[in-house]
């Protein structure tokens, strides 16, 4: 919709004429005005409300939580439900913390990895010539047709046989764990720095080549400053997608020891009795970090994610 | 000295060298890459086709080439299982419920996706604030989202949706919404639409603001309204990226697993493709018969985005 209309401003009064609030608001509203205003707030208060939710049940004792009647508002911030995550004394200890440290163990090596093996794969696909490079990245981008479900039987049947013979388990393996999410992340990885390298002018590499610099001293010297934000954003992108990641760990991972936290989460939501707060406590210690984190660097970010960045 | 001994290269062959040295340079760079995504998702993708025609259980997993051959039984199992195949409008089987969900989940997604790109493509106070809210369902961790919902959606009185209902008197008693078949299949839909109207939202965003102003003031001089200027202009623009967007959820979509497992497990009118793939491989232990369930959920897709390509895109193209 042409954006000009409820840009150009209203007729407005003289200035030396004193308006209140109220007639400030009557002149300058019309209706497409409020629609767009009530809109935005229906749209906001969707977003926004499970989200309050989430934090605020966090807070609630068992009682407000299995009350007649929800509580809007808790009494007070009672730390209840974070105390039988994290405390050993709580009758029910959930031990919250080790499956913390289990999701930095997977979600670091991932982004990491990711993002060292696809800058030199999206260097390669960026500057490059070479045969075959067309069906190579199409085979690549094929990852994004693939169900997780189609994969992790037959992956599960292959690391088997591998492991079998080099001595290593599938199951409650997090370096495996870390494997199978280097293959969903690398594609997307690849594919946004490549789209990246393409938008620094080769001239400047060029004339990095011509003074004497090998190609892997011109990645490191010129092109590696020039694209630090698309690499924060590939390394918070990779870092969120196995942070996030319920179907792979949920095969995977058997012993409780190893649990990352969705499927620490799962196993608390369907504990025979049932604690929504001691959810909702530990969904908002695993939310808050990543929206938070989204939120400071969205400037960057916000391309990416168009660029299929969370694949979902 | 040096110099006048070295021999003179032809020049042919040198650029030759160069051009061979660059190519083995980017196959050694983007081999970690290629190993890896080949390794662990391409050749599984392969084997998996392999593992539908055996007869793979918990007893041979781990010596997974000595499976029995058993032809097409795992197909036909699946096409005979009465969680797949579709019996009257009671039961639709997974097959049905997985098109009905993906394909209206898509379209809802996109819809409710251009509404917030035409409200976050006018100039507001704060507008910057208000799109990174809107993005903040699509980056949140999907296990918190649907525990989230599956709390404001709670059986029990005190649930927050059976509370404001109640108040409002639309209902009298409370209801169990994700355990009622019908509506349970809605609210995954809607769930679909909250959570990943921010990615269709950001691909329109990013081609209304590359539409030409020009063609709105022309319009406003021939005295347009707004849903004219939409009609005539925004829509006929945006074509191509609705197209696409289309196309890529549709396919995301199709294969989700995480987002009704945990809303729903599958129950209730809900099973699509994916929930039924993991029950026959991780609850019956079936592994053949999953693979199977995989691959007809693949070719379905398969089948269903080159009739799209072919038929919807070419008319576009051809309008």
């Amino acid at each position: 919709m042409a954006g000009q209309t409820f840009s150009e401003a209203p007729p407005t009064a003289r200035p030396s004429e004193k308006l209140n609030f109220f007639e400030h608001m009557a002149r300058w509203m019309n209706w497409p005005r409020f629609i767009t205003l009530l809109l935005i707030l229906f749209f906001l208060t969707g977003i926004l409300f499970p989200f309050y939710w989430m934090v605020s049940s966090s807070f609630k004792t068992y009682a407000e939580i299995g009350a007649r009647e929800p509580v809007y508002i808790p009494s007070a911030l009672r730390l209840d439900a974070y105390r039988e995550l994290f405390d050993p004394a709580s009758p029910s200890y959930w031990n919250f913390g080790r499956n913390i440290v289990n999701s930095l163990k997977v979600s670091i090596p991932t982004s990491l990895i990711a993002v060292v093996l696809s800058i030199l794969g999206a260097y390669a696909v960026a500057r490059l010539k070479f045969r075959g490079k067309n069906l190579l990245l199409n085979s690549i981008l094929m990852v994004y047709l693939f169900p997780g479900v189609l994969l992790i039987i037959p992956l599960f049947a292959m690391i088997s046989q591998v492991g079998a013979r080099l001595g290593f388990e599938v199951q409650d393996n997090l370096p495996v764990l870390i494997s199978t999410y280097l293959a969903q992340t690398l594609p997307v990885a690849l594919y946004m720095l490549a789209n990246y390298f393409r938008t620094i002018p080769s001239e400047i590499e060029q004339a990095g080549l011509i003074d004497g610099c090998s190609r892997l001293g011109v990645i490191w010297r010129i092109t590696l400053p020039l694209s630090v934000p698309a690499i924060v954003s590939v390394i918070i992108y990779t870092f969120m997608i196995a942070w996030n990641e319920f179907l792979y760990a949920f095969i995977f991972l058997n012993s409780r020891t190893l649990f990352t936290m969705p499927i620490q989460i799962n196993t608390i939501f369907n504990d025979p009795s049932p604690r929504p707060h001691v959810v909702m406590a530990a969904s908002t210690i695993m939310t808050l970090p990543v929206v938070f984190l989204f939120l400071s660097l969205e400037k960057f970010l916000r391309q990416g994610l168009s660029a299929g960045g969370v694949k979902g | 000295m040096l110099k006048t001994e070295a021999k003179p290269i032809p020049r042919r062959r040198k650029w030759n060298t160069l051009q061979a040295r660059e190519a083995q340079l980017a196959w050694l760079l983007i081999l970690p890459t290629a190993l890896i995504v080949f390794g662990l998702v391409i050749f599984p993708a392969i084997f998996n086709i392999w593992i539908s025609f055996h007869k793979v259980g918990l007893n041979n997993l781990n010596d997974v080439f000595s499976a029995p051959y058993n032809g097409l039984d795992n197909y036909r199992s699946v096409f005979n299982d009465f969680s797949f195949k579709f019996q009257g409008m009671q039961s639709w089987g997974a097959a049905v419920t997985s098109i009905v969900y993906s394909v209206t989940g898509t379209i809802l997604t996109i819809i409710v996706g251009l509404i917030a790109a035409l409200l976050l493509n006018q100039p507001f106070r704060a507008r910057g604030v208000v799109r990174a809210i809107f993005l903040i369902p699509y980056v949140a961790p999907i296990v918190s989202v649907a525990f989230v919902w599956r709390w404001i959606l709670d059986p029990r009185p005190s649930g927050v949706v059976n509370d404001i209902l109640m108040g409002l008197g639309v209902i009298e008693l409370p209801k169990a919404y994700l355990a009622t078949r019908g509506l349970a299949l809605l609210l995954v839909i809607l769930f679909e639409a909250w959570r990943y109207f921010p990615f269709a939202m950001l691909m329109i965003l990013a081609r209304l603001q590359a539409v030409d102003d020009t063609l709105y003031e022309a319009a406003e001089v021939d005295g347009a309204n707004l849903w004219q200027k939409f009609r005539f202009i925004t829509l006929p623009e945006l074509r191509y990226v609705l197209g696409a967007i289309f196309l890529l959820r549709l396919m995301w979509t199709f294969n989700k697993f995480d987002d009704i497992f945990l809303l729903t497990g599958g129950g209730f009118g809900t099973k699509v493709l994916p929930v039924l793939t993991y029950e026959f491989s991780f609850r019956l232990f079936d592994f053949g018969r999953g693979a199977a369930t995989a691959m007809i959920l693949l070719v379905l897709l398969a089948v269903f985005m080159a009739v799209y390509i072919k038929v919807v895109m070419q008319n576009i193209e051809s309008e």
